[in-house]
């Protein structure tokens, strides 16, 4: 008797919960390899970049594989990564043998995301765009499909177990991703995720070890096309500013907050660059942003996607958007307004990427100028951190995003490439250039204006940071020299700057 | 900067070879009874326990070792100064005489990796013979090394050939350059200290070889021999001075020369910089040209002829003691100039040498571990220590001599370690941070933290760092009450170390 008791409650207890929560619907899973056919190519990327060291000299060629989706007739997502340093991009469809030619329309390496425009007279028939749905189910079965080199249509499938904010591949900023757990494939080129017959996101990045893989979600998605849609892409907002855990209850009472004040992050450092760079100060307590409560470890909680880094609530918007803080500061409580800002890679003090182009570089004399960047110091190899100068490490680690009118890019002589010029200097290097005739030199630019400053002097005068020598180099030996190093050492262009 | 990684490598590559080998038994060399020397080379057995820098209330293990050292004038023993360092027990025994002489050390130079051993016992001398001194040997002459190393119980002699004599890195204080004289002859693990001979008389102190090359050895000269014993002649030892200026060999460029309206024919080299509050600050300025140093003149290398050798014009300052002047004749602005220049100690604020015989220094404040920041902490990253510790702390190593402007900055203080308790739980974030201030106290060296805690701001203790730009409270209070607790905890005697006596 009493066992049936137990039972009757057991079942009415999972009766009422059944109800208290949401029906959610039975997602049921299809096989979408028909109508992928149509919607679906493979990309072929021819790459190479520039050598950071010698920067006048192209590396070697590589192809890359991509995958992309239709998002228009002619227009195909991929992930941003595939087509870093992109010499050339061809497309092939289902059924086709023959290449499409393809080119970039929008790329912003931040969020990861590439549109790319199919040449329309090459295309037999129009693709079938795709949808992104903005669904989120944890723990839902996924299926992920794609177009391999061999014009096949693969498929693959995993399990949707979180939702984080994660560092974008590549770059620096800090944007959403799905996480599919046990994937059957871990590469992440942009395939297509669907729950069902919903498309919830592409491929970006995956890990063996882990056997993960991560989705840029429908919401980034959406967001891209509908910025890119018009020509004038804005792009989404860039976090500017760092954040420190507030868990100490010593330092909470330093900043005179109430115990009843639980949450909050510290803003531990202010860039001059991004988001909220114009309005926080260093020791503000980040409460809540656009009235989504903060915690001390800097994470916010999502209605459907759980706890997420507060990196979200702003690479989750447009350039141009607002944002409101809600701080604590100097003992008071206050609401200040931001504009949602981002910022061009160029415009860091110590660039993280140089996708796409040429490095900026000046050669005078044999002393190569050049502008100090990650990929530069990366060129050290595995470990490069604590290989690379520490001088000039520093200005990477701490002073990255914050360049000032009076210093945009830090310039360094890099190599003194040995002629008869340069004699006595050929140790030099890996040092920052501070004035090049007494000019301070803000950036690569600066160079060339300065070679032109007082006209009837006999030199051009080099002066670095630290306890290092001037350099003197003799104007009128200079033509006949940098013929003779060009000649020489086969650098056909002596200098390359963006003006 | 490159020329620094350079240098560094260089430091590496060379090591001493102190013998920590194990003691078999006795023997006669007939070749050193010949010679006389088994009554001047003498064996040290020395009993050393270095210190730990990151837990410097600890020691570290206790290490037998074997090395050599010989008898000069005066009753002493000379030998090298890694052989007797971090030293708790020291005895000396001769050849072909079982009885050990327990011994001290008397004088030691970790900056020239030597040091003067003497024996209470004065009877020790009774029956040796104290070797003199020569002069610098010639390179492709032969001389003979004379020690105790691994492989054998009697006295070793090996002959060898000069190959060079120049300025190196001295590995013992992993930093300092003196006069080095290379050699061919074997020189292994238990023959540093050891004389080497040529004409019956000393020509320098084996002490060190090169790692990766085989019979590649170097010999302390007589030169810096005679600095060394002359420096304690008055009862202590000061160190090699220097004059504290960075220099470059620019006159090879002759637009360079030009430029700095220097002369035809006067050769010399660039002033870079002067080190703050060194003995040149005053005297010389950037974009000066030094010419000559006394009577020397000085090449575009840098370098002088001495001794009947071409080396850095370092080596004459070599020949001064602390306090002593050298007279620098210079051109500026196309004006010969001459001073004299007092030589000094000059060290930078994050000295490049290693300490030894110092017990670390520290302050244990609400379980943190202030220190020094010094090589020997650095060195606690293990072998690879300048690629693998944390990069603000490399990059204050690397430039700590021009990145300073503050006058009175004795040393920078870093938090080694964070010793867990409930004061300190949200505090780990803090280790290996460099202290910038404590309670508004500006930190200059370790006294400082001390003095400061005595002042909390209020309810708190505020530390600041330089690297991250941070300020954390500490509960003044807590901190206090728990201090005995976390002391008695982790087993740490006192508070602190300090310089002065608390």
């Amino acid at each position: 008797m009493r066992k049936l008791s137990t039972l009757i409650l057991v079942i009415l207890c999972t009766s009422v919960l059944s109800c208290s929560q949401p029906a959610r619907e039975q997602v049921q899973r299809l096989d979408l390899t028909e109508q992928m056919k149509e919607s679906l190519v493979y990309l072929d990327i021819s790459y190479c970049c520039y050598e950071k060291h010698q920067p006048w000299k192209q590396g070697n060629l590589y192809k890359e594989t991509g995958y992309g989706c239709a998002v228009g007739e002619y227009e195909v997502i991929t992930p941003a990564w595939n087509v870093k340093d992109a010499r050339l991009v061809e497309a092939r469809i289902y059924g086709e043998s023959e290449y499409i030619p393809a080119k970039i329309k929008v790329v912003d390496y931040e969020s990861n995301l590439c549109l790319i425009e199919l040449d329309r007279e090459a295309m037999p028939q129009p693709l079938k765009p795709i949808t992104f749905h903005e669904d989120y189910r944890k723990g839902a079965e996924v299926d992920f499909y794609w177009l391999s080199r061999e014009g096949n249509l693969h498929n693959g499938r995993g399990y949707l177990d979180k939702a984080e904010v994660k560092e974008s591949t590549g770059s620096f900023a800090y944007f959403l991703n799905y996480i599919l757990a046990n994937t059957s494939k871990v590469e992440g080129s942009g395939e297509v995720n669907f729950i069902g017959s919903k498309a919830i996101g592409i491929g970006c990045w995956g890990s063996s070890k882990s056997k993960e893989a991560g989705l840029i979600p429908a919401t980034t998605i959406n967001c891209f096309l509908a910025d890119a849609k018009d020509g004038d892409y804005k792009g989404f907002g860039i976090v500017g500013f760092k954040i420190s855990y507030l868990l100490d209850p010593t330092k909470r009472a330093y900043l005179k907050m109430p115990k009843e004040l639980k949450d909050g992050a510290s803003v531990s450092n202010v860039y001059n660059l991004g988001t909220g760079s114009d309005v926080l100060e260093e020791e503000d307590v980040i409460l809540a942003i656009d009235g989504k409560t903060i915690t001390s470890r800097g994470r916010f909680e999502d209605p459907e996607l759980g706890p997420l880094w507060f990196y979200h609530l702003i690479t989750g918007k447009s350039a141009g958007e607002s944002v409101v803080f809600d701080l604590w500061r100097d003992g008071q409580r206050i609401e200040v307004e931001a504009e949602v800002k981002n910022f061009d890679v160029e415009q860091m003090l110590v660039p993280y990427y140089e996708y796409d182009h040429q490095p900026e570089y000046v050669v005078t004399g044999g002393f190569l100028f050049q502008e100090l960047t990650r990929p530069y110091l990366t060129e050290w190899g595995k470990g490069w951190s604590g290989k690379v100068p520490s001088y000039l490490y520093n200005y990477y680690r701490n002073m990255a995003f914050k360049p000032t009118d009076e210093r945009q890019d830090i310039v360094i002589l890099s190599y003194v490439l040995s002629a008869k010029i340069n004699l006595g200097y050929a140790d030099l290097g890996r040092i920052v250039v501070s004035k090049f005739n007494g000019m301070p030199i803000r950036s690569i630019e600066d160079i060339l204006t300065a070679q032109k400053l007082y006209p009837d002097s006999k030199y051009d005068v080099i002066e670095f940071e630290l306890d290092n020598p001037k350099v003197v180099i003799p104007r009128e030996q200079l033509p006949a020299a940098d013929a003779l190093i060009s000649r020489n050492y086969g650098i056909r262009k002596l200098v390359n700057v963006n003006q | 900067m490159k020329r620094r990684i350079v240098n560094y490598i260089k430091r590496t590559l060379a090591t001493v070879i102190a013998g920590w080998v194990t003691i078999a038994g006795w023997g006669v060399s007939q070749a050193a009874e010949d010679l006389g020397l088994d009554k001047s080379v003498v064996l040290l057995k020395s009993v050393r326990q270095d210190f730990d820098y990151d837990a410097p209330w600890k020691q570290g293990k206790i290490i037998e070792g074997i090395s050599s050292g010989f008898v000069v004038e005066g009753k002493r023993i000379l030998t090298n100064a890694h052989n007797v360092s971090n030293n708790k027990y020291l005895e000396v025994r001769k050849e072909n005489i079982a009885k050990r002489y327990p011994a001290e050390v008397a004088f030691v130079g970790h900056d020239c990796d030597l040091a003067i051993i003497t024996v209470e016992d004065k009877s020790f001398f009774d029956d040796t013979v104290p070797l003199e001194l020569g002069e610098l040997p010639k390179v492709n002459t032969t001389v003979s090394t004379y020690g105790f190393p691994v492989g054998g119980r009697h006295i070793s002699v090996t002959e060898g050939v000069i190959s060079r004599i120049e300025m190196d890195r001295y590995s013992h204080s992993g930093s300092d350059a003196h006069l080095v004289i290379q050699t061919d002859a074997a020189i292994n693990p238990g023959n540093s200290g050891g004389p080497v001979m040529q004409n019956g008389k000393v020509v320098g102190v084996a002490f060190q070889g090169l790692r990766q090359a085989e019979n590649v050895g170097y010999l302390i000269p007589t030169t810096v021999i005679r600095h060394f014993l002359a420096d304690i002649g008055d009862g202590k030892y000061d160190g090699f001075g220097s004059l504290g200026v960075s220099l470059y060999p620019g006159l090879h460029s002759e637009s360079c020369r030009e430029y700095l309206k220097m002369p035809q024919g006067e050769d010399g080299v660039v002033v870079i910089a002067t080190m703050l509050n060194s003995s040149v600050e005053s005297v010389l300025q950037r974009d000066d040209v030094i010419t000559r140093i006394d009577d020397y003149d000085i090449d575009n290398d840098g370098r002088v002829q001495i001794y009947g050798l071409r080396v850095h014009f370092g080596e004459v300052i070599e020949t001064k003691q602390i306090g002593g002047t050298v007279k620098l004749t210079f051109y500026r602005d196309g004006n010969e100039m001459q001073k004299t220049v007092t030589v000094a100690l000059n060290r930078p604020v994050l000295d490049w040498s290693r300490e030894y015989d110092r017990e670390p220094r520290y302050v244990c404040f609400a379980g943190m571990v202030f220190v020094p920041l010094t090589r020997n902490f650095l060195e606690t990253w293990g072998n690879d220590w300048y690629t693998e510790m944390p990069s603000y702390l490399r990059y204050l190593f690397d430039n700590s001599t021009e990145l300073n402007t503050d006058r009175k900055l004795k040393e920078y203080v870093v938090v080694a370690e964070v010793l867990s308790d409930e004061v300190n739980s949200y505090c780990r974030g803090i280790e290996n941070e460099v202290v910038k201030s404590i309670n508004g106290v500006t930190i200059r060296c370790l006294d400082d933290v001390y003095e400061a805690l005595k002042n909390p701001a209020g309810d708190f203790d505020l530390i600041e760092t330089i690297s991250d730009r941070q300020i954390r409270p500490i509960d003044a209070e807590k901190a206090r009450a728990r201090g005995q607790l976390i002391l008695d905890k982790y087993d740490i005697p006192d508070e602190a170390r300090l310089e002065k006596e608390l």
